[in-house]
């Protein structure tokens, strides 16, 4: 039941009354029971699998990168390159989640610093990589580094960037010990962030089992409007930092080298991952058991929405200079920022209005 | 932001705002001018999408629109000029500073390179300067800037605010004095709206010396406080200072939600009960004192609730829920309160007004 109450003004009273009406009146009121399976299905479902793939992921990426140092040739670089791929498109599926301990001790920034729109990231790999710092070879050493020189960006310059072919020619080399260092590095932060989420009496039970005594929801309405926010913020993130950051219209100035990982060509890849991501948790938590019969369209709508985003998005040539520049490409581009637009407004006014939202979910956070 | 100091009265409201104001009004929307009591203005959102800058009757029937081009947050009136600013919410550029009864056109602003608004500000008591809560998003701290009412509000200048997540701030009534609420919470636009650093905020309050940006006071919170964002402040009696505040902890927990200060005075916290801080959700979105009637009221459209204290005492003097309750100021007769759902008082309009409102008459 939705609770309405609407008061009037609220009159000068003696100071000795005290007046309580009715109880509190929370913007969402679900079931309990449903809101419990819907975060369960979340957590377990997506969440959990999601950081447990890209920590493999990232230990897989430490192995590749091992291996090329130990013996570089042709096969064990492109190994190695696939190995970022992989690792680049599992952060991208799980990347949505922006809340809990992902954003603590700078975890987030230490896996992915993006944008750099001054390069610093850049500027402090190329640096490390003239001076041969030793120190940034061993990955806890360079965990306690700056964030721009320990995350995938700086991975993706050590396979990708300029001197890359070097990769194939030294054994031992500076260059790749600095790479398989970042790989270790993104594989501890991972491990650190996929123990939290399995520990059984940590955030997993805080968000599965919303209540009055709960360190994070007192309510299921606060815990699904907190996943719905995942999405909402998830749609938000993949059309204004990953494709807006380069391309915001063919009227507008174009940066293709500001893209997410352009020098490896995995723009796409991570972009593609990140709707898959999104489309995976709307469809894996069940939200649309929370809504009545006739608004659960809006759900439907917005999975079909993400699927041709998807679509869309593996078609886009890898070559971002020409994505930008050619007619037929630059209309793909056109379309996706539409449809991320459409996904946005499905989730915030479609998804949030019919849960109880009264004005969407971005409307209602306060500030 | 106050009664009596920045305010004009619906009278004066009325009679400043001449035949080429009023003629240009419905019917419907004259009627409710000439009988309101009082005049305020918010930020809406219409059912198109599009939002806007409304003046609103005590009674929650609307005056008049001006739309803006993206959504804004937080106003600021000066009851010396009639103007009215509306800051762009943050990670937000643009503040719109309008004549509300339509006597010049608006003038655009936008935040400097490297500035975004936070969305809040507030004129000098003359209306010669608009102050503005900004984040230095890449220096991460937040800064005044001053914006000069008499040159097309070109920014003349800017103060460090002695803090990180500054949002909203005021002026004493004398003008001597900012009082800033800096959230504590790191922001960057390349990054939305999240909260970067939730694990270790910083929320203070702070007084600056209006005409040089001098430090006078500056208060943290304790570290078990450390997660308490200190958002927001409205200027009562004596020059008190009221604050209210956001938890970012555990929800468990029950954090004190608001207190106030004084030149050269530590901060004290309202004692409010365990039950009270639950119904508000341990949040407040919006402070306003009424000075006349001796009231402070607290929003929260986390819970949907409103309180309001005694602003001698800080007791409550009443409680009560109202689904997505929103902005709050200083009615004739006690507090008026807006929510998200288009309610304003006792009307409800095709609208969803905005997080704060403020009375301009």
């Amino acid at each position: 039941m939705r609770h309405l109450i609407v008061a009037g003004v609220i009159a000068l009273l003696p100071s000795t009354v005290f007046a309580q009406e009715a109880a509190p009146a929370p913007s969402v009121d679900l079931p309990q029971a449903a809101v419990t399976k819907v975060m369960a299905a979340a957590v377990d479902g997506f969440i959990r699998p999601g950081y447990d793939a890209f920590q493999q992921s990232a230990e897989r990426m430490t192995g590749a990168m091992n291996a090329l140092c130990k013996a570089p040739s042709k096969d064990g670089y492109e190994a190695a390159r696939t190995a970022f791929w992989d690792l680049a498109t599992s952060w991208a599926r799980i990347e949505i989640v922006r809340v809990g301990p992902i954003i603590e001790q700078n975890r987030f920034e230490r896996i992915l610093f993006y944008p750099d729109r001054k390069s610093t990231g850049l500027k402090q790999v190329q640096g490390a990589l003239v001076k041969a710092d030793e120190s940034v070879t061993d990955a806890s050493t360079l965990g306690t580094k700056s964030v721009a020189m320990q995350g995938l960006g700086a991975l993706e310059y050590v396979l990708a960037g300029t001197g890359s072919d070097e990769l194939l020619n030294e054994a031992g080399g500076f260059r790749c010990r600095y790479g398989a260092a970042i790989a270790g590095n993104v594989a501890n932060v991972a491990r650190d962030v996929a123990a939290i989420w399995d520990a059984p009496d940590g955030i997993q039970k805080t968000w599965e089992q919303p209540g009055s005594d709960n360190l994070a929801f007192r309510t299921g309405g606060e815990a699904i409007t907190a996943l719905l926010g995942i999405l909402v913020h998830g749609a938000e993130a993949v059309r204004d930092q990953r494709i807006e950051s380069f391309y915001k219209g063919p009227d507008k100035a174009k940066f293709p080298k500001q893209a997410l990982f352009w020098r490896s060509q995995n723009t796409w890849p991570s972009v593609k991952a990140n709707l898959e991501g999104l489309s995976a948790l709307l469809e894996t938590s069940g939200m649309v058991e929370l809504l009545q019969e006739n608004d659960r369209p809006v759900v439907a709508a917005t999975h079909a929405k993400l699927k041709s985003m998807i679509e869309l998005s593996a078609r886009i040539t890898p070559d971002l200079e020409k994505a930008v520049e050619d007619t037929g490409e630059r209309k793909k581009l056109d379309t996706l920022l539409a449809d991320g637009k459409d996904v946005i407004a499905k989730l915030n006014d479609g998804y949030g209005g019919a849960i109880g939202l009264s004005s969407g979910f971005s409307f209602a956070d306060g500030d | 932001m106050t009664w009596r100091g920045e305010t004009i009265d619906r009278r004066g409201f009325l009679k400043a705002a001449g035949i080429a104001f009023t003629a240009a009004l419905s019917p419907h929307a004259l009627m409710a001018l000439e009988r309101a009591q009082a005049v305020y203005a918010s930020g809406y959102r219409a059912p198109d999408g599009s939002f806007g800058i409304a003046t609103v009757s005590e009674r929650g029937e609307i005056i008049d629109r001006s739309p803006l081009p993206a959504r804004s947050h937080g106003m600021a009136f000066s009851a010396a000029t009639g103007r009215l600013a509306a800051f762009a919410r943050r990670p937000g550029t643009f503040a719109m500073i309008f004549d509300p009864r339509l006597k010049a056109e608006p003038v655009m602003i936008t935040s400097p390179e490297g500035r975004h608004f936070y969305g809040h500000g507030h004129f000098s008591p003359d209306g010669r300067l608009l102050y503005a809560s900004e984040n230095d998003f890449d220096g991460n701290r937040g800064m005044i800037g001053i914006y000069d009412a008499g040159d097309g509000f070109r920014r003349i200048g800017e103060f460090d605010a002695h803090g990180i997540g500054t949002h909203d701030m005021t002026v004493s009534e004398d003008g001597k004095l900012l009082v800033i609420a800096n959230g504590g919470i790191e922001t960057h636009p390349d990054f939305g709206r999240t909260k970067l650093n939730l694990d270790r905020m910083e929320p203070s309050l702070v007084l600056l010396d209006a005409k040089t940006g001098a430090l006078i006071q500056r208060h943290g919170l304790p570290s078990s406080l450390n997660q308490l964002s200190t958002r927001h402040v409205d200027i009562g009696n004596n020059g008190r200072v009221w604050f209210a505040c956001q938890w970012e902890g555990a929800r468990n927990a029950r954090p004190p939600l608001a207190g106030w200060f004084a030149k050269d005075e530590d901060l004290s916290f309202v004692s409010l009960s365990e039950e009270t801080t639950a119904l508000l959700g341990n949040y407040v979105g919006a402070i306003a004192v009424n000075r006349r009637d001796g009231l402070v009221g607290l929003t929260s459209p986390v819970s949907g609730a409103v309180v309001t204290l005694d602003a001698r005492t800080g007791t409550v003097l009443r409680q009560e829920t109202i689904r997505d309750a929103a902005g709050v100021a200083p009615a004739p007769g006690g507090i008026a309160v807006s929510s998200y759902d288009g309610t304003f008082n006792e009307t409800r309009s095709l609208v969803a007004w905005d997080q704060h409102i403020v009375r301009i008459g």
